[in-house]
């Protein structure tokens, strides 16, 4: 309790003020969240009152559950296939896109740039109509589904990739590549074993927030679906979160909440393992969220 | 600091090369179509089925749609004018309440997070892992009449019955595009500020100056380029937001230019009109992107950089 | 963060008008490249007559050579049905049911409005198994050869079980694209435990909805011709298909104006809505008020349900349909999933157990559902007779310059106040 007093008296500690502003923040963004997992263990229907604690909508009601009812596991599958998908295409995709961008000097260099950031202020609504329109009239031999949105994802999130890598180049510089080249290495030798490890704990991750933004899309998902089979747990979350829903719901997103921090979990844990193999010291936290990939030289 | 763009001069096509792929992706399903919504657009209908025959010709376009939609926009009273007004009100105020959040999130959490940065970093980027539409329906049931919030603010006494929340107010659509946008601006706001060098700061203090006034001399400016970036990058999308009205609101009191557009692209008869909404919004949206360029180059020549 | 060099100065005016002028000439050229390779809706040669369907009416509709109906004596495929559907529209135990006796999936899809139903399958973006259209939509739908004829072969349910009139209906002679799945009306649904409003309390019971003591609970349909219709009755017209600029001009300002009074809002989940509580007046469409008895929320009966209908018979009566899309890929399980819906016991308890919407059927007393508890006595105003089809208005088909009309009206009321 003095602690605290103390804390609060003190002229040059942290301002109080915005202490207290941030703490409102964080839990105005993250208590709804966690009260929605809760009742997605919920024992009763009821997806506002608590009805005690039992794994029924993930596993156990016969008919409404993620396991027994096709509609909510197929979400779950489709989910998981897009964002695989956007993250093996978007990552390298990204990365060249990123390193020829920085680097390209000349005619069409500035317009490339312009228009490969045109994406992240585009209104999905704009991009999701725009590419139904091609799909259907154009491009018809793509059919609305899987491909079609996989598409949508890859063309939607290559903007981020783009951003963490460039931001990662603008910060190296090119010394590290020109000093490979003075000892004789080709460019594309210098590339490989000069920057590309510099640029990996950039490239997982924007694999991480490809692969969250993949799971949380709607609009385009919803555009460009086929039908339930092609329903992504977003549009199903939209479809029946409108009518009747049940705690299944609350149990589908806490799902996909979780496999998404289970690869981000898993995309930091290999970044330090290779850190840790190539003896790097200090918090691994700390440079991955600085993408600081200065321990890997 | 050497041009981070200094290109190790031969080789420049090596360097295209290596962009190419992707640009030419984004060309063909990005630019390309848009060039199809264009020739909807401009474009006629079967007579019967109404499905949208695109016209590929410049020269035989059709302006009917387009001479609808700018009806609809500059006929005081009309339909598109009320709704893109609201759009732009609703966006703007979105918008800036969403930076008077994010910006004191940000800034404390780059300059006074210390040994809790990372914590507090993981708080931050929590909402991304989470699905949008989650986060809204979590809210909603918060909202309900027999919600926690009504509970909160009885028990608390503000109010001495349950509020309506729901029932179609601007406010909860609002509040509702501010819950969902503002992780998107805290993060570059972050990233920004966490890069300013300190010894800015502390010179300026070492001069004299208050905390308060090297923040507003010398932490701000050079906060803008993030500052506006941010807003740039929330603004634009919010423009083409339908779906947290849909879910807060379905009132036509509270529809964005958004739901205009899916009601004419889904709506089965005239999906040229939809096309030119479209058009006309990304028009727009291009005016203010281009003030936005305008505007960094400003502040960019103002540092000196 | 990436930031963008935007070197000004280099964008003098000649360079942007030369990178215009470049940029114009690329897109006109990849505009001949895609007049090329672009996919086309098809018919565009034919000139297609849109007969209108109407009571007084009845159409035949034309056979198409390159549409031919399915050849006789075919063995149903296995795979997955899919079904493209309204939400709650369609018994899950069926769909079970179905799937286990012919060893194959059932999937369905659902769509919110019908107009996005239309869209769907006109454009033939998506190939379902059994769509679920309308009665005001499917002549399109025939025409375009978005539908296939069908085999009477394999539905010999059809002449056993449903009322002779819909066997061979004046929108569908001969039944060859469609047969019937449920009959509704819709009237007004509400609440008696949340408001006082009463349509029976008013000269001119459509006023409820202007009721500003439910403001904010008070819902229309998400449908134009239902919304519509109700403001034209609402004014005595009872030529629910005008295309008279006025009259719909009129209906428009009728449903802009509850905008003010009482914040309308739109929906088609009113089989929840009102249950739920979200709704206290809600337009309504009667199989919706059978099935809301299942949505209760908690604490409160279904007795406290109510569904007003004009009492003359003088309100929107109609009937959905099942059809088979021309892109179906197993006609022949669809055919029996059709004919699976039209026996009698299956469409009962389709009726009974879930969808509260009823299958016209012969066998099916009207009178004795209220006795076999399907129906809450409160609710007997939902049921629908054959009777009441004397007297009632039909939705029937608009044309295009029609339909154009009541959708600017209708996107002009979405805009608000």
């Amino acid at each position: 309790m003095a602690r605290i007093r103390e804390w609060w008296s003190n002229p040059w500690g942290k301002p109080r003020f915005l202490a207290l502003f941030t703490m409102l923040y964080l839990v105005w963004s993250i208590v709804p969240i966690l009260i929605a997992i809760r009742f997605s263990f919920n024992d009763g229907r009821s997806r506002s009152t608590a009805q005690g604690w039992s794994l029924r909508w993930y596993l156990d009601d016969p008919d409404l559950s993620i396991r027994n009812d096709p509609d909510l596991h197929t979400a779950l599958f489709q989910s998981l296939r897009l964002a695989t998908i956007a993250v093996l295409v978007t990552v390298p995709l990204g990365v060249a896109l990123a390193i020829g961008l920085t680097r390209w000097r000349g005619r069409g260099a500035g317009t490339s740039r312009a228009v490969s950031l045109a994406t992240l202020v585009t209104p999905e609504i704009v991009m999701g109509t725009a590419l139904l329109l091609v799909f259907v009239h154009v491009l018809t031999f793509i059919p609305l589904g899987t491909i079609a949105q996989a598409i949508g994802h890859i063309t939607f999130s290559l903007v981020f990739v783009l951003i963490i890598v460039r931001g990662r180049l603008l910060a190296i510089g090119p010394e590290y590549e020109e000093a490979a080249r003075d000892l004789g290495a080709t460019q594309f030798q210098a590339l490989r074993l000069a920057l590309l490890p510099m640029l990996v704990p950039a490239t997982v991750a924007s694999a991480i927030i490809v692969f969250a933004i993949s799971m949380d899309d709607f609009v385009i998902s919803q555009f460009l679906s086929s039908g339930t089979a092609t329903d992504t747990v977003p549009v199903r979350i939209y479809s029946t979160g409108r009518t009747a829903p049940t705690p299944a719901l609350n149990a589908l997103a806490t799902l996909t909440l979780g496999l998404t921090l289970v690869v981000a979990l898993v995309g930091y844990l290999l970044w330090r393992g290779v850190r840790a193999a190539r003896g790097g010291t200090g918090s691994a936290l700390q440079d991955f969220a600085a993408l600081d990939a200065e321990p890997l030289r | 600091m050497p041009d981070p763009d200094r290109g190790v001069g031969r080789g420049n096509a090596f360097w295209a090369g290596l962009a190419l792929p992707g640009v030419v992706w984004l060309c063909l399903f990005f630019l390309l179509p848009f060039y199809v919504i264009l020739c909807v657009a401009l474009g006629s209908v079967h007579p019967i089925f109404q499905t949208p025959r695109p016209e590929w010709n410049p020269l035989l376009w059709r302006t009917g749609a387009f001479e609808f939609v700018f009806e609809g926009l500059f006929s005081s009273g009309a339909g598109f004018q009320k709704v893109f007004l609201r759009t732009f009100a609703y966006v703007a105020i979105a918008t800036a309440l969403s930076l008077l959040i994010a910006y004191p999130v940000a800034y404390f959490i780059a300059r006074f997070g210390g040994r809790w940065k990372g914590l507090l970093l993981v708080g931050l980027i929590a909402p991304f892992f989470i699905s949008y539409l989650m986060r809204m329906l979590a809210w909603i049931n918060l909202l309900q009449d027999d919600g926690w919030v009504n509970d909160v603010l009885v028990w608390i006494g503000i109010f001495d019955e349950p509020r309506n929340w729901l029932d179609g107010r601007a406010s909860s659509v609002i509040l509702g595009l501010v819950y969902g946008y503002v992780p998107f601006m805290i993060l570059p706001l972050y990233a920004f500020l966490d890069r300013i060098d300190r010894s800015l700061l502390e010179a300026a203090r070492d001069l004299g100056a208050s905390p308060f006034e090297a923040f507003r001399l010398v932490t701000l400016p050079l906060s803008m380029p993030a500052i506006l970036a941010g807003i740039v990058i929330i603004a634009l999308p919010m423009f083409g937001d339908y779906y947290t009205t849909d879910l807060l609101s379905q009132s036509p009191q509270t529809s964005m230019i958004g739901n205009q557009i899916f009601l004419y692209i889904r709506g089965g008869q005239q999906i040229p009109v939809g096309a030119a909404l479209v058009v006309v919004l990304m028009l727009f949206l291009t005016v203010l992107m281009g003030y936005y360029v305008v505007s960094t180059a400003r502040a960019h020549r103002r540092l000196g950089g | 963060m990436a930031t963008f060099h935007p070197r000004e100065s280099r964008y003098a005016r000649r360079e942007f008008l030369k990178r215009g002028a470049a940029g114009a000439f690329a897109l006109s050229s990849m505009g001949t490249l895609l007049a090329a390779c672009g996919g086309g809706d098809g018919g565009s040669g034919t000139a297609l007559e849109l007969n209108i369907a109407r009571p007084d009416n009845p159409v035949t509709h034309p056979l198409f050579d390159d549409n031919p109906m399915i050849a006789s004596s075919l063995e149903p495929e296995s795979g997955t049905l899919r079904i493209y559907n309204w939400n709650g529209y369609l018994w899950p135990r069926i769909k079970k049911d179905f799937a286990k006796e012919y060893g194959v999936k059932v999937e369905e899809t659902f769509f919110d409005t019908m107009d996005e139903a239309i869209t769907k399958i006109s454009t033939g973006a998506v190939d379902f198994d059994v769509f679920f259209p309308t009665v005001d939509r499917m002549s399109r739908l025939a025409i375009g050869k978005s539908l296939q004829p069908l085999n009477h072969d394999y539905l010999p349910n059809l002449p056993k079980t449903v009322w002779p009139a819909l066997q061979d209906p004046w929108y569908d002679k001969g039944s060859q694209y469609t047969v019937p799945y449920v009959t509704w009306t819709t009237g007004i649904g509400y609440r008696t435990d949340e408001t006082d409003s009463r349509p029976e309390n008013y000269s001119n019971p459509y006023e409820i909805y202007w009721d500003e003591a439910n403001r904010g609970k008070v819902y229309v349909l998400d449908d134009s011709r239902d919304a519509i219709g109700h403001m034209l009755l609402k004014n005595g017209i009872t030529n629910i298909n005008t295309e008279d600029p006025a009259e719909i001009e009129l209906a428009k300002n009728e449903l802009k104006s509850l905008i003010g009074a009482v914040n309308i809002k739109y929906s088609t989940n009113d089989y929840t809505n009102l249950p739920e509580g979200r709704a206290w007046v809600h337009q309504m469409w009667s199989g919706s008020a059978v099935s809301a008895q299942y949505y209760m929320n908690d604490g409160a009966k279904p007795d406290v349900l109510r569904f007003w209908f004009p009492p003359d018979g003088g309100g929107t009566i109609g009937s959905d349909l099942m059809a088979i899309p021309k892109s179906a890929k197993r006609p022949v399980l669809a055919h029996h999933f059709l004919n699976y819906l039209l026996d009698e016991k299956h469409g009962y308890d389709n009726f009974a157990n879930y969808v509260g919407y009823q299958p016209p059927f012969v066998k099916l007393d009207p009178d004795r559902l209220v006795a076999e508890g399907v129906v809450p006595a409160n609710l007997k105003t939902a049921i629908v007779r054959e009777s009441d089809f004397n007297q009632g208005y039909v939705q029937t088909e608009l044309t295009p310059t029609g339909q154009t009309l009541w959708q600017n009206a209708w996107s002009e009321f979405k805009a608000g106040a």
